[in-house]
């Protein structure tokens, strides 16, 4: 994996400067970085190059490999020939509706797990895992023939927005509980305990001690949970049939077979849907490395 | 409150912290509406599917009629079904080997220090938080078969020609979508994979090389073993990630092209929305579950016995 086949040890060391060998390693460990970067981010790059370019130079062959124009008129266009501010809308109430479900839950789920005594708490965590490993594609069916005759209220419940965040919110929860849980496992016992000495009432003591000290917890799980109903498209696409009550992930999959779009303006509208996680996982990223070497997985 | 105070106007044993043996209602009041609502929205579906499976079903408004084990008879002579098993298993040992050997790699560049680093580690997880949608957009431009850049790179290589056709041609579909799985996938495993490397303590590594050895026979006989029950959890999860795939499939290729990618997955969504065979795209599901169910037991066995062997993950 590292660099040494390279070079053969030179033992002859010069008072002054690094060997050759330990130069070439560092040549060799640079050239690796930029190819792991390059394999990386060029899928990225090349996005944002063609959607800064006009359709002469998009359908030109071969393509130049960097920009040869600057321009944003992409994003306009898009605005004007797709509903796409509709489509984010509906994302945003989507994945809202999601967040809210998702955080209530999991604070109490997760607090049940990891500071609460009572027999079947490994079962219930196991349970969770279990959920996290199913693939949606499989219960898709017996879903969609659920919601459209939903037990108890007999009613179709397909292009309606909410019923479609309930189902989203059932699949990523498993994983706010257990980041939930992460977040009140840092906090020491003796804090509780604390509390409860003072005679706060357990539901005290979580809303009034406990919270405040997990609130990095609750912005994790809204992220979590945000963007699992951000880019959602399985259900979404099953479910949803009204054009007007179509999320991002649908409307923008829906472009790729009108051939009559430009290709830098679906792209543009690609950038514009993928800008909103790309920049809070980023912005995010110290916590989401910590939350890994915890131990918490994401799906 | 003061303690003086609670502590005179209730029982004595209510100042005690905490105690452990009384009975309490409240954690089964937390855990049970998650229960409900899983159960809601996970098990009974489960459950309708599995029973759906024993029924068949012209159209979803007629009345179902029981027909026993046919369904799964059905699926025994299917040819197709047993195509999209191993259409499923060459995709995932794919995106397996692929992702989780480029997240090592990249793990144990990252893992050593120098200028930019950080960066670098930002770049690395830029594909996990980029959405499967715009992901596959990029892929099917870039995949072109008359414009897409991959083609001036693919003009690179000695003993290419011409243009390749890409998504429609069965094998470079498949390894196509093996690559931009393991692209979105890898940015996962290489974090876990760099945690658990920070974990190696240095002076295994350094006796090592102080003993003579290079740094590859350090990296083989000293890192590689310490990481190696992170690296088997992580074959687990890749495969159960890779299982779940449909929505870079089904909008890369829908399966096709005659079935070349054509995952378990796939197969259900189009015995159901494009055949409208409710039943017997259930009787798929309850297969492709019982594939899932076995792999999901694996990675608890081996994350349990981690956890008694006081292992790190």
């Amino acid at each position: 994996m590292s660099v040494p086949v390279l070079s053969q040890p030179t033992m002859t060391r010069p008072a002054n400067g690094p060997t050759v060998r330990q130069r070439l390693e560092k040549l060799g460990l640079a050239i690796l970085v930029i190819v792991i970067c390059g394999i990386t981010f060029f899928p990225i790059y090349w996005m944002l190059v063609t959607t800064v370019q006009s359709t002469k130079l998009t359908l030109r062959y071969p393509p130049r490999l960097w920009p040869q124009e600057f321009s944003l008129s992409a994003f306009q266009e898009i605005f004007e020939k797709e509903p796409v501010a509709r489509w984010i809308l509906n994302s945003i109430y989507l994945s809202g509706m999601t967040t809210a479900i998702c955080v209530v839950l999991a604070i109490f789920g997760g607090y049940a797990i990891s500071a609460l005594r009572w027999r079947g708490r490994g079962l219930f965590a196991i349970f969770l895992l279990m959920t996290q490993m199913l693939p949606e594609a499989l219960i898709i069916v017996p879903i969609f023939k659920i919601f459209t005759d939903f037990p108890i209220i007999h009613q179709d419940v397909r292009n309606n927005l909410f019923a479609l965040a309930l189902i989203d919110a059932a699949f990523i929860l498993p994983i706010c509980v257990w980041v939930m849980k992460n977040m009140f496992d840092t906090i020491p016992v003796e804090v509780r305990e604390a509390a409860l000495v003072d005679g706060a009432g357990p539901i005290r003591t979580l809303f009034q001690i406990v919270m405040p000290i997990a609130l990095p917890g609750v912005v994790a799980v809204g992220v979590v949970a945000f963007f699992y109903a951000w880019n959602e498209f399985l259900f979404a696409q099953t479910m949803i049939m009204d054009k007007d009550l179509k999320p991002a992930s649908v409307g923008l999959a829906g472009m790729i077979t009108m051939l009559d779009t430009p290709v830098q303006l679906l792209l543009a509208a690609g950038v514009l849907f993928a800008i909103p996680p790309v920049v809070f996982y980023i912005a995010m990223q110290r916590y989401i490395v910590a939350g890994i070497s915890a131990g918490a997985v994401k799906g | 409150m003061s303690v003086v105070a609670s502590s005179q106007s209730v029982p004595a044993e209510r100042s005690r912290p905490v105690s452990r043996r009384r009975f309490s209602f409240l954690p089964y009041l937390f855990a049970i509406p998650i229960l409900i609502y899983e159960g809601i929205f996970v098990l009974y579906p489960i459950y309708e599917g599995i029973k759906s499976s024993f029924y068949t079903q012209a159209n979803l408004g007629t009345p179902p009629i029981w027909v026993g084990l046919a369904n799964y008879r059905r699926l025994m002579h299917d040819d197709f079904f047993w195509k999209s098993v191993k259409q499923t298993f060459l995709f995932m040992g794919g995106v397996i080997f692929v992702s989780i050997a480029f997240g090592l790699l990249s793990a144990v560049v990252l893992n050593r220090a120098f200028f930019g680093r950080s960066a670098a580690r930002g770049i690395v997880t830029l594909p996990w938080a980029f959405p499967d949608v715009p992901a596959v957009l990029i892929f099917i431009w870039m995949l072109n078969p008359q414009f897409g850049v991959m083609n001036v790179f693919a003009n690179w290589l000695p003993w290419v020609d011409q243009n390749p056709k890409w998504l429609l041609d069965p094998e470079l579909a498949l390894i196509s979508l093996i690559l931009i799985t393991a692209w979105k996938g890898f940015p996962f495993y290489s974090l876990v994979i760099l945690a658990a490397l920070q974990t190696v303590p240095n002076e295994l590594t350094e006796a090592a090389r102080v003993d003579g050895a290079s740094r590859w026979q350090a990296f083989r006989a000293v890192t590689f073993p310490y990481i190696t029950p992170t690296l088997m959890l992580l074959v687990v999860l890749a495969s159960i990630f890779a299982f779940k795939q449909f929505t870079i499939i089904w909008l890369m290729t829908g399966g096709g092209p005659a079935g070349a990618t054509e995952t378990i997955v796939i197969r259900v969504y189009q015995t159901a929305f494009r055949f409208y065979d409710f039943s017997y795209a259930a009787t798929i599901g309850v297969a492709g579950f019982l594939i899932v169910l076995t792999i999901s037991i694996i990675f608890l066995y081996i994350q349990r016995r981690q956890e008694l062997e006081g292992g790190r993950v």
